[in-house]
């Protein structure tokens, strides 16, 4: 391989290898490359063998040919440029080559298939001219012949092809064909490079043809296909295929066929741009056919296409402005100046310009030419043709065969011009105006946006003229107008005159003319593009006959036949068969589909819709779906057939309605709403519209509308709708609402809110409350089955195993009847119901989830005092989580209050009902309850405090507590012990000094003051008045008197207490060694058997008396403070020794103090009076020292804490737990009591506090 | 025409700002581009409006670029003339008239609606042979740097999109409708044949 390319690559250097070798070697070398390569490859062979050694040509054919089936499209492109220079370098190829042509041009691809229109425009000349120059006409050529001509056929054909390449190639086709078709005069532009070219002035006038060609006009045919008949001979059949009118003829109608496409309302931009320069050309080279240029261009510009653009408007406008400018250069266009000139102000461009184009009158010859024009080619028709016969000299005769047409149709809108010219007074043309105001379109046309120019010389003759003529042109173009009916009836004169007149001839007028064949030819393209040929084809079709290679066409054949019998239809259709009328009607249906902005733009938009729709409906098929996914291509501007479509379903449904199935309907409406649902943006509301306007909605519709509801953006929309049918479809309303009931336990949470909005205002109507409300109900006894049914799963996750109750399907059967309970209260008893019945879990759920609504209900709601009331077994916990949520924010109403304590009292004694609405009791039955409740579980007895003392409201919210915070305290301390362990109490008491804001030192002071009057002396004062204290120390001169007070009280009785006055002495010292100086001596002796190392400081104290003060001390104090130890205090003896006098004396006092405390508290009274004078001096200089003992909180703190850890091992340390071991039985006595308490309650009552917080 | 590469010319009036910006940018993105202007002359800008510097076609880049360096270096630094001359050197020697060149394309871009009419009328004043059509296509671009940047991104995604269509004349149509709704601005288009 790579040293062939070697090889290849030098070919030069290779002088022993002949071409032909080379042309072997590059050719086995293309046939493995890729296809760049192989094309440069080819290239090589086709320069060696077309231009250095054309002898080479004929062997090499079959191997480069066969590349036509190449994969490549530029390979196979390639091949037709090598046909077209092979042929071009040798016409004989032609022979063989022109086939593989032909099948090049019915390729796949549009690539090759342009290509081969282009050489196929090439070679159409070249075979010509080949044929021209043979003398005579072999077998082969004329088969040669006979194919091009078919291709011919084909590409013209391709004028109606769906792509816009080749509809362009066609239209460039058909201008070279016109060209070589028709015959170049003296006044033609010949472009240099086509000088050489063939046209039919170029046949020679001896040539054989030409002979015959006359023997057909004397014979005076009608109808080639007649002829055919006729005169069977190959030789006429032949001449007259060959004949130089025919020729002639075929460029004229290819002209004509050029024209139609170019008046063909939805013409592309480009083929429009490509046929105007296309017309421009011919004008040139053939200036016979200038008048029907200008004419095209005169009704182009009165009626540019609707179709097109804005800016293509402007393209085609300045094309037609240069390719006028181009016509008017030619000298020719004299006598359409005029016209010309108008239609270049027109689109804008400045007179001078125009005069600058206009070229100048040209010499005398000219003239009589043209006057022979613009009397009209009719007159000059019939002596051409009799030149045609007699004298073959002159070109110009040849270049009018039947030029009839034209000057006829010219004469037509002169006429008719004519006629409307004096008509146009200002009257008439106000009258206009005004009719066809009412026909303005709403929104300005783009192609008038482009093309107005205001209109300069208005009312003048010349304007009028213009106007006049404008009108001439619509009006012929309509088919109406004086001018027409004249030319009419002159035509069908002339036609009877000369009998002659042969069948394309008679067919030959101008496009306008031929209005009605334009319409039958449309008609056709409905029901098959490919039937559709003009007669100018059919002709040649029908010569071609007698070759057997060529398709034929079969009815015209028998069509022509008919001439002589009865013209019947069944002789000339066939049955088509079933794959034939599917296709067929498909496509028909097809295009009636899409001529929907063409139609639209005639008005008739409802005839296409409903043609359509009674189309589809009638006939099964493909087609349903082809329209239903044209209408949701753009449902929007299409939703007119969408209903039309789905009312027809409806209707045929209906006609058929004993046994009719709703099956198409079914489906119809399905794929429309499912279009919609799934189409994103669709804002407009016509999926409600197609709901609410659809006769029936089928239950797959339903599913579509759920799906709908169930996508979070569109939700509103959807359940509005719905919401609609179930309000205005009443007879199928359940269904409906059943699918808003079943969205009201989505998962998707938009989903479920907004169904639940639309269901409670759909509850207020009554016909539909009890369903919605049975359905509540009916979802939320699912809640007593032990797991959730697979209902509440989706289709899709439907378990095996049953699933758990979980949270989400709690709630899930929940949602419904939460939202509607606040619209009707009486709901509340059947979840009170279920709720006795269900699974603790489920309870737990329930609970958590009753918050909103219950709220929503209110505390005065009388059905939910019922249930209060009522409160039924196994929902007490449901009744206390609902009192919690009423009073969570507001306080307790009376009413509430009095159901509350009815209850408490008279059925279920849990003291935890009252807790909610604690602030409604009276004071002593708070007081009554305490001892039970601050037995509770921590957390409850902290939200008891934060109701009684107001700390948990934040929201300044009146609730006013029964008890004061030193009420509470106070109640705190009288609890009876017996009823309540002392420890609970001590925790409670803590929770009140936990609450620094309330507990104030005021306050406390005065809960001292209170338990200090009280007889006995609650046990816990001690505790209190320390623990005082310590929170506020500046208490301490308070404190002090407390303490001297309760010396008078004898607090050494109570033995508890009496251990906390010690211990508060001690902490209180040196501030309360006067009230230690007040004890009767017995009790200071106890008082150092607690605390000894406090006699020392004690007696320091006293020494640190003046002289006088230490009078005071009775000896008997003094004894007990010097106790035993006398050494200690000797240097200070000589003042001791001053104070020793007293000191027996409380010595001896010290055994009756002891038994006799009443009168030595007297005595001491009177001191500790005294001792009160000084104190504020002391205090003053103690309070370092009580400051010391604030400023370590921490170790009181400590104690606290320990405090609380020791409910298991009772250490008699701290006071407090002494108190409490010495106490133990009553606790005891009430642990059991709290158990079984806690037995009923602590999962509940954990749930409930739970969601307090 | 997805088989071969477009041919692609882009041409302004001077083919000095608005086609070599646009040349640029296409042929570094593959296109097979030229790039021509239709004027008469060569114009860049001068020390006024009325005196524009004037040079022939025949003139080059480097020639320009040195004149005008030696008239005043800093005016055409500053106005960004050379730099512009500079990035042109680069593409290619000099400047081509479009009505002298006789290469077919498959798609030619004119800058502003005059060159667009100079096109067509030099496209239709030639005589036809081949008739293989080239597509004319107008895209208005104002003749100063920036709007020359923006318009050569503009002309180069149109390409780029009509290179990447199957069925370059079938579609083309339809892909203007759509880049003129999306650019906002009105396209001239035509086609001619060689």
């Amino acid at each position: 391989m790579e040293l062939s390319a070697e090889e290849g690559e030098t070919p030069h250097d290779a002088i022993d290898m002949t071409t032909s070798e080379r042309v072997v070697d590059l050719l086995n070398q293309a046939a493995l490359m890729t296809t760049d390569d192989k094309l440069t490859v080819l290239k090589q062979v086709q320069e060696l063998i077309i231009n250095k050694d054309p002898s080479l040509l004929d062997n090499f054919l079959d191997e480069m040919i066969a590349f036509q089936t190449d994969k490549s499209i530029e390979v196979r492109k390639f091949v037709i440029g090598f046909i077209e220079e092979a042929c071009k370098r040798d016409n004989e190829l032609l022979l063989r080559l022109i086939a593989n042509l032909n099948m090049l041009l019915k390729d796949d691809s549009v690539n090759v298939v342009k290509k081969a229109i282009l050489t196929l425009t090439q070679l159409y000349k070249v075979t010509l001219q080949w044929l021209v120059r043979s003398k005579a006409v072999t077998e082969r050529q004329e088969a040669c012949w006979d194919l091009v001509t078919q291709m011919k056929g084909d590409v013209l054909a391709l004028l109606d092809s769906e792509n816009d390449g080749v509809r362009t190639h066609a239209i460039k086709f058909t201008e070279s064909l016109i060209i070589t078709l028709s015959p170049r005069t003296s006044d033609s532009d010949v472009p240099k490079r086509q000088e050489g070219d063939t046209s039919l002035d170029k046949v020679p006038k001896d040539h054989s043809y030409i002979r015959y060609g006359t023997v057909i006009r004397i014979m005076d045919i009608g109808y080639y296909g007649i002829l055919v008949q006729s005169v069977q001979s190959h030789l006429l059949n032949l001449l007259l295929f060959d004949s130089i009118d025919t020729l002639c003829e075929e460029g004229k109608n290819a002209l004509e066929r050029l024209l139609k496409f170019m008046v063909h309302p939805a013409i592309s931009s480009i083929n429009l741009t490509t046929a105007l320069g296309s017309l421009a050309t011919i004008a040139r080279q053939r200036p016979m056919f200038m008048s029907e240029v200008v004419q095209a261009y005169e009704t182009l510009h009165a009626n540019l296409p609707p179709t097109l653009a804005k800016s293509q408007v402007s393209s085609v406008r300045k094309n037609l402005k240069l390719h006028l400018v181009a016509v008017l250069k030619h000298p020719c266009s004299l006598e359409f100046q005029g016209q010309i000139s108008t239609l270049l102000l027109d689109l804008g461009m400045p007179q001078s310009e125009i005069t600058r184009s206009t070229p100048a009158p040209r010499e005398q010859r000219k003239r009589p030419r043209h006057e022979q024009y613009t009397e009209g080619k009719k007159v000059k028709m019939e002596p051409a043709l009799i030149e045609d016969d007699e004298d073959k000299e002159e070109p110009a005769p040849l270049s009018v065969p039947k030029p009839a047409a034209v000057p006829v149709a010219q004469s037509a809108i002169d006429l008719t011009a004519e006629f409307l010219h004096p008509l146009l007074n200002p009257e008439n043309v106000a009258n206009l105006v005004l009719i066809s105001m009412v026909y303005l379109p709403d929104v300005m046309p783009a192609s008038f946006q482009a093309t107005y120019t205001p209109v300069e010389s208005a009312g003048t003759d010349a304007q009028i003229k213009h106007l006049a003529r404008l009108m001439a042109t619509q009006m012929t173009a309509a088919g109406i107008g004086p001018g027409l009916e004249q030319c009419k009836a002159r035509e069908d004169d002339a036609g009877k005159e000369e009998g002659s007149e042969d069948g394309p001839g008679a067919k030959d007028q101008l496009i306008k003319r031929k209005f009605p064949a334009v319409m039958v030819g449309q008609a056709i393209s409905v029901v098959g593009g490919y039937t559709e040929k003009t007669p100018a084809e059919a002709a040649p079709a029908v010569k071609r006959l007698p070759e057997p290679i060529l398709p034929t066409t079969q009815t015209k054949m028998a069509g022509a036949s008919g001439r002589k019998k009865v013209f019947r239809l069944s002789d000339v259709v066939q049955p088509l068969s079933e794959a034939q009328i599917e296709k067929l009607t498909s496509r028909a249906v097809k295009r009636i589909l899409h001529s929907e902005k063409s139609i639209a733009q005639s008005g008739m938009s409802h005839v296409r819709v409903k043609l359509l729709s009674r189309l589809v409906t009638q006939f099964e098929g493909m087609m349903k779906e082809d329209v239903l996914e044209f209408i949701l291509d753009d449902i929007r501007t299409r939703s007119d057939l969408a209903f039309s479509l789905l009312y027809q379903e409806y209707n045929s449904y209906l006609s058929q309605l004993p046994s009719g199935l709703l099956d198409s309907y079914d489906h119809c409406l399905y794929t429309l709403l499912s279009g919609l649902q799934e189409k994103p943006e669709q804002r407009d509301g016509l999926f409600t519209k197609l709901v609410l306007e659809a006769p029936v909605i089928t239950e797959s519709a339903l599913e579509v509308i759920r799906r709908y509801c169930e996508d979070e953006s569109r939700v509103y929309l959807g359940m509005t709708t719905l919401k609609e049918l179930i309000i205005k479809r009443p007879s199928r309303q359940f269904q409906y609402l059943h699918v808003l009931l079943d969205l009201s336990s989505h998962e998707k949470e938009k989903v479920r809110t907004t169904a639940l909005a639309f269901l409670k205002r759909m509850y207020e109507k009554d016909q539909l409350r009890d369903y919605i409300e049975k359905f509540a109900l009916n979802y939320m006894q699912l809640l007593v089955h032990p797991n959730p049914p697979s209902l509440l799963f989706g289709a899709d996750k439907d378990t095996e195993v049953a699933a758990p109750w979980t949270e989400d399907t709690v709630r899930q059967c929940l949602f419904l009847y939460l939202s509607l309970l606040p619209l009707n209260h009486r709901l509340v008893h059947e979840l009170a119901s279920v709720y006795t019945e269900a699974i603790a879990d489920i309870k737990r759920s329930v609970l958590r989830a009753i918050e909103q609504p219950i709220r929503g209900m209110g505390m005065n709601s009388p059905e939910l005092l019922l249930l209060v009331e009522n409160c039924p077994k196994g929902a007490e916990t449901l009744v206390t989580r609902c009192l919690h949520i009423l009073t969570d924010k507001v306080p307790p109403s009376p009413e509430l209050v009095e159901r509350v304590r009815d209850l408490y009292h008279k059925r279920v004694p849990d003291v935890r009902f009252l807790i909610p609405v604690i602030n409604g009791l009276e004071k002593n039955e708070v007081i009554q309850a305490l001892p039970k409740l601050i037995k509770l579980n921590p957390i409850v007895v902290k939200e008891v405090f934060n109701r009684l003392l107001g700390t948990q409201h934040s929201e300044g919210s009146s609730s006013v507590s029964p008890l004061t915070p030193g009420d509470l305290l106070i109640a705190l301390h009288n609890i009876d012990s017996t009823k309540c362990d002392m420890k609970s109490i001590i925790k409670a008491t803590n929770l009140c000094f936990g609450e620094r804001n309330v507990y104030t030192s005021e306050v406390l002071a005065v809960v001292m003051q209170q338990l200090m009057e009280q007889s006995p002396l609650p046990m816990l004062l001690m505790r209190t008045v320390i623990q005082s204290l310590t929170m506020y120390p500046r208490l301490g001169g308070f404190v002090m008197n407390i303490l001297s007070r309760l010396i008078v009280k004898q607090v050494w009785k109570y033995p508890k207490v009496w251990e906390g006055f010690v211990k508060c002495c001690q902490r209180t010292k040196p501030q309360s060694y006067s009230v230690l100086l007040q004890l009767p001596p017995a009790q200071l002796t106890s008082v150092f058997e607690r605390c000894p190392e406090m006699r020392e400081p004690l007696l320091q104290h006293v020494h640190s008396f003046t002289p006088h003060q230490q009078a005071h001390i009775p000896a008997s104090i003094m004894l007990v403070l010097e106790g035993e130890k006398k050494p200690e205090p000797k240097p200070v003896e000589p003042v001791v020794e001053k104070e020793m006098e007293p000191d027996p004396a409380p010595a001896e006092e010290e055994a009756p103090a002891a038994e006799l405390p009443e009168s030595e508290t007297e005595v001491l009274q009177h001191a500790a009076d005294k001792k009160d004078d000084e104190e504020p001096m002391e205090q003053e200089e103690s309070e370092p020292v009580i400051e010391e003992e604030a400023a370590e909180p921490v170790s009181q703190e400590d104690e606290t804490t320990r405090e609380e850890e020791e409910t298991s091992s009772p250490q008699p340390e701290p006071v407090e737990e002494e108190m409490e071991t010495t106490q133990p039985e009553p606790s005891e006595d009430q642990e059991p009591e709290k158990d079984a308490e806690a037995d009923v309650a602590a999962p509940d009552t954990g749930s409930g506090s739970e969601d307090v917080e | 025409m997805p088989s071969h590469p477009l041919r692609v010319a882009v041409v302004c009036s001077s083919n000095q700002n608005r086609s070599m910006e646009a040349h640029n940018i296409l042929s570094k993105r593959g296109f097979d581009v030229r790039s021509f202007g239709t004027g008469s002359h060569v114009k860049l800008p001068g020390p006024a409006p009325d005196k524009p510097n004037v040079y022939d076609f025949k003139t080059t880049y480097v020639q320009m670029y040195n004149d005008l360096v030696r008239k005043d270096k800093e005016l055409y630094t500053q106005n960004g003339i050379l730099h512009m001359l500079d990035r042109n050197k680069r593409i290619k020697s000099k400047p081509e008239r479009f009505q002298s060149c006789k290469d077919k394309f498959d798609l030619v871009i004119t800058c502003e609606e005059r060159v667009y009419d100079q096109v067509l009328e030099d496209l239709n004043s030639r005589e036809q042979e081949t008739l293989q059509p080239v597509h004319v296509i107008n895209v208005d671009i104002q003749d100063n740097h920036e709007e020359a940047t923006l318009g050569a991104f503009l002309i180069c995604e149109l390409c780029q999109c009509i290179q990447h269509t199957d069925d370059m004349e079938n579609e083309i149509d339809e892909l203007l409708q759509e880049f003129e709704e999306k650019s906002n601005r009105p396209f001239l288009h035509t086609v001619c044949f060689y």
